[in-house]
């Protein structure tokens, strides 16, 4: 009985340990690595690529692994990429531009302008709209890769252009509705991507969202309440979209068929993502337009966020700098990047803009994006961006677009509210 | 067949192993981190004390609003879900038994069988059908000339269609727990009330539900353990919408610990939450047994 206790309790050690953690260097690797690149050096590259994109950005990889044998880049992309990042080893992930400031403050990732001049490059071989989304204090703290603003589709089936102004929003309105009262300019969704309506109306009426002290978003401004009432109006005053629309509502409504069986509001035109254009591409075809976002506001400017390639604040190695350097040096090149750029994103790499710009035809959608990169706007780089307007996006844009009663004194009370709560995050950032 | 104290005990050994392993350790490691400044990228930045747990009870932060605002959705949800879970869940039951044998087993595999779907396909569906503009429910309304309904971005719609949702993919759960219990019934009960000339109801109360007691109440007891737990359908559903009324004290405490990547603050949340699962399926279990004393 005693050999059986013993080996039971054997046995629950061997299990314990097997448990237990493992070598650091150990990775939730997204593939197998090869017998060919068992000596190679392994870069763990993360992002959250899970979506259309992610063939592409792998196929950039599979071509760097392919190219050489000293390197191999093990690539994940995981839903919950920031999550991985944060508790796991990896050296290269893709951010986007407003996590760097938290990322960087949480002493996660470091500065790549050492990479950046071992690869012969410079935040100047970069559109000039790059170096607010990177360059931080000390250093610039990705590589840029591409931006993706607020895009505008458009049904040329309802209208010839895509809108440009305000007025040219209140007029497509009243001709579709003329023809049909379900039919609308456009639509204001109540959640979703609203923070890209919000920062875009936020910069083309020339409202500045960071603090005195740089350290959070102050809503609580007269100018904002001013912009982001425009929301409103064009539900309940001119008419521009349908209430009642919720999340990812502008893509559904563009979406529509009136005329078929799904019923609905149907919209000429969709301010949204340019994620979505494969599905709007599948559903319209050659009666797809791409256009500028339409001057709502005192000037145009369009808001939309970035993917950067940041370098973990762990790496010290030099041989694995020297990997990482190759891996960049084969990316940005026109030739390969350009891969990106096939699956929709505007990469802001200028000589690939250029390829782009030769290939327009080839890559419409980027081609239009890259057409604002000159109008664009970054988010401010504050602690935990995304906390700090998170209320915004949640309560305040929603109140704004449900409530066709909504006060303008309501909603001063409620930027106060988003201000208090960015202030309360803005303070939870390290050495505070 | 007798077995000796040392083997029942080995036998238990895997079971205590992993307990330890998987609840004890990580309950008490929870417990200990929530009194603690502790970050998910930095680790313990220091002790704290109760000031996590100070700053969630007083009101004047955010910490405090939004767990009292996702308590008090929680509840909310508890309360509206436990009679449809439970109550219909049962009915469901009772109606099967009351069929023929084969399409006894028909029935309950049918109604069992969304249990089996996941959370992620069961809220994609709910949410196709309750899209406000040109979803399924809403065509059906406008084509019987009603108004349609912002389903999804107005109250009480939401909680509606986050119910349906959970009451569709989780009932049959609880049902194929009542279909076990009936099936223990002694029959010869049901004969001697009959002939003492009780109706369908009378049946049901003084002869069903005294035997199936402890099945309803165990019934009970997991859907408001469940239902407190809610996560899935409205994180994919309604994504905590609108304006925060459907946000779940689990979604509040997933988004402090990996979003605001405060650790510390989010553990004790969830020993808050934890403490208050607790007390309420102690009352539930006190009031469970009471009643047995008093039959």
């Amino acid at each position: 009985m005693k050999k059986l206790l013993m080996g039971t309790l054997l046995s629950s050690a061997v299990l314990l340990a097997a448990c237990g953690n493992g070598d650091t260097g150990t990775t939730t690797d997204s593939e197998e690595i090869p017998e060919e690149a068992a000596d190679a050096t392994v870069i763990r590259f993360l992002n959250g690529f899970t979506g259309g994109d992610g063939a592409f950005m792998k196929e950039i990889v599979d071509n760097f692994n392919d190219s050489q044998d000293e390197y191999f880049v093990n690539e994940s992309q995981e839903p919950e990429h920031y999550t991985q990042f944060r508790t796991g080893d990896y050296e290269l992930v893709v951010m986007h531009g407003v996590n760097l400031e938290t990322y960087s403050a949480d002493g996660l990732i470091q500065p790549v302008d050492g990479i950046l001049e071992d690869v012969g490059m410079s935040i100047n071989d970069f559109h000039p709209a790059a170096e607010d989304l990177v360059g931080l204090e000390d250093g610039n703290y990705g590589i840029p890769l591409d931006i993706h603003p607020l895009t505008t589709f458009y049904n040329k089936n309802l209208t010839e252009e895509a809108p440009e102004t305000y007025e040219d929003l209140v007029t497509l309105s009243a001709e579709l509705q003329a023809e049909n009262e379900n039919m609308y300019a456009m639509g204001i969704p109540d959640s979703g991507l609203i923070e890209f309506y919000t920062l875009t109306l936020a910069a083309q009426n020339n409202v500045d969202l960071l603090s005195e002290d740089g350290r959070y978003l102050d809503f609580a401004q007269e100018d904002l309440a001013d912009a982001l009432w425009i929301l409103h109006d064009m539900i309940y005053e001119d008419n521009i979209s349908p209430a009642g629309l919720g999340i990812d509502g502008e893509f559904h409504a563009f979406m529509q068929d009136t005329e078929g069986d799904s019923g609905g509001n149907q919209t000429a035109v969709a301010l949204t993502g340019p994620w979505y254009y494969q599905a709007v591409s599948d559903a319209y075809g050659d009666d797809l337009g791409i256009g500028s976002i339409p001057q709502l506001g005192d000037q145009v400017a369009v808001y939309g966020n970035s993917h950067v390639i940041s370098l973990a604040a762990s790496v010290e190695d030099e041989a694995m700098l020297e990997g990482i350097s190759a891996f960049m040096e084969f990316m940005y090149q026109p030739e390969n990047l350009s891969n990106w750029a096939a699956s929709g994103q505007a990469p802001l790499h200028t000589e690939t803009m250029n390829y782009i710009e030769e290939n327009a035809d080839e890559y419409p959608l980027p081609y239009q994006n890259q057409q604002m990169f000159d109008d664009y706007v970054a988010a401010p780089a504050v602690y935990q961006f995304g906390e700090q307007i998170r209320y915004m996006n949640e309560t305040v844009i929603g109140r704004i677009v449900r409530e066709e009663n909504l006060t303008r004194e309501e909603l001063m009370e409620e930027l106060e509210n988003a201000t208090g709560v960015a202030q309360e995050i803005a303070d939870t950032a390290p050495n505070q | 067949m007798k077995i000796s104290k040392t083997v029942s005990s080995l036998m238990f050994l895997p079971f205590l192993l992993f307990f330890i392993l998987f609840w004890m350790v990580p309950f008490l490691y929870g417990l200990y981190v929530s009194f603690h400044s502790w970050t998910v990228s930095g680790g313990n930045n220091g002790f704290v004390g109760l000031d996590n747990y100070i700053r969630i009870l007083s009101p004047g932060n955010m910490y405090h609003d939004s767990f009292m605002n996702a308590l008090g959705n929680t509840l909310y949800f508890v309360v509206i879900s436990l009679v449809p879970l439970v109550v219909f869940a049962l009915l469901l039951a009772l109606l099967i038994e009351n069929i023929p044998g084969k399409l006894k087993v028909f029935f309950r595999t049918v109604f069992f069988i969304s249990y089996a779907v996941s959370v992620t396909a069961v809220s994609a569906i709910f949410k196709w059908l309750f899209t406000g503009n040109g979803g399924y429910i809403n065509n059906v309304l406008e084509g019987f000339g009603l108004d349609s309904i912002g389903w999804l971005n107005n109250q009480p719609y939401a909680w509606i269609a986050v119910l349906a949702a959970t009451v569709w993919w989780t009932i049959g759960y609880n049902m194929i727990l009542f279909v076990n219990a009936l099936d223990e019934v002694d029959a010869s009960l049901y004969e001697a009330a009959s002939l003492d000339g009780a109706n369908a109801w009378e049946r049901f109360w003084n002869v069903t539900f005294p035997s199936i007691k402890g099945v309803f109440v165990f019934v009970t007891i997991i859907t408001v353990i469940a239902s407190f737990n809610l996560y899935g359908q409205t994180l994919l559903i309604t994504e905590g919408g609108p304006a925060r009324s459907t946000m779940s004290l689990t979604m509040i405490i997933q988004n402090t610990i990996f979003s605001q990547n405060n650790l510390g603050m989010g553990s004790a949340m969830a020993i808050l939450m934890g403490i208050i699962m607790v007390f309420i399926t102690l009352v539930q279990f006190l009031i469970g047994f009471r009643k047995d004393d008093n039959a």
